[in-house]
């Protein structure tokens, strides 16, 4: 048997004094995409930082391996070069520092953590703007401070231009369509899709069922208060598209 | 002997009109004193770190000059007259190492003198090179047009006696009136009218390791005539691993004229453990335009100073700077900007950071007089402190006296941001690093002002150059 990508047990995570994640379980495999699905509030952001290790989350119980690793030990940029990319619900403005700057400086560093050379100049614009074409980035675009004065959707198209160029084993999604109009939408999901080879994985998450359209995912979860209280495939992100979550949360 | 009052023998003691200014420069600072915690333009620099007790001045030059004039022969230990480096005659070798004889390896083939290695400008330039505060021979060519001397071959022509000393007042300013009583050395600089400088003047003011304790007082004199224009760059630079201790007194005084337009560019790179005190005077007629901007990164106490007199209608200044620091620096930025005439404007972007356990400091003053109507004065100053132990000082001023006018003020200081910190470790850019890019960008908001993108690429390196 072959070591799952990731492997979440038993988890229980706070922020701020409050416990948010109570008793969360997860395996994903190689190659699999995983969708989560939940109710505003229930932690699904919350779960997506503790696995990237955002400051400020404590993990009180469980354990979280990633390529057989222990991730909970790992600086946030070390789980970043080990493979974990996280598409942001809310991409973060940097003032004063260009995409191109950015994305630099993000290549260079995860090349270096696996001893490769740097990226010189040439290639570097070359792979941008490549990339960057497919989802409809200009090289204006490029040449801005990142995010800054973005749309939602350039912000969501950004995100999706950094995870194409980090090619990462393992990315999670967080709210990847939240403010996208339906043809940004298929660009994302286009660019999403692109990074399906049967080796990488994906963790969806999502209020709705819209992106699952586009991105079909393996296997679909539903989570509330902290942990995943029903597992199944695609049909079951139909299911709660038409009936909502309320069945789930009533219990709270 | 040592201290900032010392008998020294100066060049040009016999010529009275100069010597008149020396003097009334020592009376002053007598009168005056060394600012205390109570003198309002010194509130926040403490100087009691300043250590002047054992400063020593420096022979004079110019009168050494005048006694080896006779003597062809390299006069330094260099056996074979090979000595390539501009240091005068009778010093010590360059690289500031008092060597027993045979020892100094750097005029060794393949070895570049020290001092030459770094003094490198990288963008085309006139340089006129200064060591510890002593200008260094030759000038470079200048065009028709530009007039460059050595101060006191300014005062025996007397092209600096219109000028020299009625730009800065120093009763008002107690290290300009120590710096008039050992006026020396230092720059005449004067471009003609309508004439353009091609290449930035840059003045590079080298100082070593070794050389502990020196007081040196620069003096410049820079005249736009009307319709003129030119780049004028000042480099403060300290080479050695040794942390030296020295006293660099610099004041400029700026004269534009009609129409004339100055940018003027700064790096402050002193040793860890010296002190630099620096104020550039600047007298406008109408429609000149003084553009600045200065970059502070070395010194125990660092200090910049600009006072800019807008005297005539639509004169306008940008007074730009940036500084970064750690360990118990005081870095501090004064402005005090004077609209004296309608229709003036003046602007100015301060922007620090500051780590350690170290003091930023800034003083900014706008002055708008009562006929000074349609005028716009704008000022910001942002600190980004890097610890808890940092320190932010500010003290935004504004005096209006006239009726139409747009002025502002703002300052803000805050710490890097967590969520921009986790946002770049999440695409694997360690967090240092992220630290450092946040610090750039930081700082070149304000670096960014500069005109010339050679030298706010220059300017720009050593704002992010890792600090020992
Ligand atoms: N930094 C924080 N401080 C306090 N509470 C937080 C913080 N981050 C998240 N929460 C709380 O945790 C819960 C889950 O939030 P989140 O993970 O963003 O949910 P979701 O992404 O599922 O909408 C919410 O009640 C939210 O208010
Ligand atoms: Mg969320």
């Amino acid at each position: 048997m072959t070591t799952p990508l990731l492997e979440i047990e038993d988890l229980h995570a706070r922020v701020a004094d409050k416990e948010i994640i109570k008793g969360f379980n997860l395996t994903i495999n190689e190659g699999e995409v995983h969708a989560i699905m939940g109710p505003n509030g229930a932690g699904k952001s919350t779960l997506s930082n503790v696995i990237c290790g955002k400051p400020g989350y404590e993990i009180t119980s469980g354990s979280i391996r990633f390529k057989g690793k222990d991730l909970t030990k790992m600086s946030a940029e070390d789980r970043a070069r080990e493979g974990i990319f996280l598409c942001m619900q809310y991409p973060v403005e940097i003032p004063g520092v260009a995409v191109t700057t950015f994305l630099k400086h993000s290549i260079n560093a995860v090349r270096k953590y696996h001893n490769l050379p740097e990226l010189d100049t040439m290639e570097f614009v070359k792979m941008v703007r490549e990339e960057g074409k497919k989802l409809g980035i200009d090289n204006e675009m490029i040449k801005r401070p990142v995010n800054v004065g973005f749309s939602g959707g350039e912000k969501k198209r950004l995100e999706t231009l950094q995870m194409n160029i980090l090619k990462p084993s393992f990315a999670i999604l967080d709210e990847a369509d939240s403010g996208l109009d339906v043809d940004a939408l298929k660009v994302v999901a286009e660019g999403m899709n692109a990074l399906r080879d049967g080796k990488r994985s994906m963790l969806i998450i999502t209020h709705y069922q819209r992106l699952l359209e586009y991105v079909v995912p393996d296997f679909v979860h539903v989570y509330a208060d902290g942990h995943i209280v029903k597992s199944g495939d695609k049909t079951l992100a139909a299911e709660i598209e038409k009936d909502g979550y309320a069945e789930y949360t009533r219990e709270r | 002997m040592g201290g900032l009052v010392q008998k020294v023998k100066l060049f040009g003691e016999y010529i009275p009109w100069f010597q008149a200014m020396r003097d009334k420069g020592a009376i002053a600072f007598d009168e005056l004193g060394l600012p205390t915690p109570k003198t309002e333009a010194w509130k926040y620099t403490k100087l009691r770190d300043l250590n002047t007790d054992d400063l020593v001045i420096e022979p004079s030059n110019f009168l050494a000059e005048m006694r080896v004039a006779a003597e062809e022969a390299c006069g330094c230990h260099h056996e074979d007259g090979g000595c390539g480096c501009h240091h005068h005659h009778g010093e010590g070798c360059c690289c500031g190492h008092h060597h027993e004889e045979g020892e100094c390896h750097c005029h060794e083939e393949g070895h570049v003198c020290e001092c030459q290695q770094k003094l490198h400008v990288p963008f085309e330039a006139y340089v006129i090179h200064f060591e510890k505060g002593k200008m260094i021979p030759p000038f470079p060519d200048f065009p028709r047009g530009v007039e460059v001397m050595n101060l006191m071959e300014a005062v025996l022509t007397e092209d600096a006696k219109e000028y020299l000393g009625k730009v800065v007042d120093i009763k008002l300013h107690p290290f300009a009136a120590l710096n008039n009583a050992y006026m020396e050395e230092g720059i005449y600089l004067c471009v003609h009218k309508n004439v353009k400088v091609d290449k930035p003047i840059v003045l590079i003011n080298h100082t070593k390791s070794g050389e502990e304790n020196i007081f040196f007082n620069i003096r410049n004199l820079i005249v736009l005539e009307q319709g003129a224009e030119a780049e004028f760059v000042e480099w403060y630079n300290y080479t050695g691993a040794v942390k030296s201790r020295y006293f660099a007194n610099v004041v400029n005084e700026i004269v534009l004229g009609k129409n004339a337009k100055l940018s003027h560019y700064k790096l402050q790179d002193e040793a860890f453990k010296a002190n630099h005190i620096a104020l550039s005077v600047v007298k406008q007629k109408s429609d000149s335009n003084y553009h600045n901007c200065c970059l502070q990164r070395g010194a125990n106490i660092g200090r910049n100073e600009v006072k800019v007199l807008l005297n005539d209608e639509n004169a306008s200044a940008e007074v730009n700077a940036a500084y970064i620091m750690s360990g118990w620096a005081t870095l501090d930025t004064t402005t005090d900007i004077l609209h004296l005439s309608p229709r003036t404007y003046s602007s100015q972007l301060v922007k620090g950071v500051v780590g350690g356990e170290a003091k930023g400091v800034f003083q900014g003053k706008i002055h708008i007089a009562p006929d000074a109507v349609q005028t716009e004065g704008n000022q910001l100053h942002r600190a980004l402190l890097l610890t808890d132990t940092a320190e932010i000082d500010v003290k935004p001023e504004l005096e209006i006296f006239a009726d139409d006018v747009k002025c502002s003020h703002g300052a803000a200081s805050g710490e890097l941001d967590e969520n921009q910190l986790f946002y770049m470790q999440s695409r694997g850019i360690g967090r240092e690093e992220a630290k450092q890019i946040l610090i750039d960008a930081y700082l070149n908001e304000a670096l960014d002002k500069v005109k010339n993108p050679e030298i706010r690429a220059w300017l720009s390196d050593y704002a992010h150059a890792p600090q020992e």
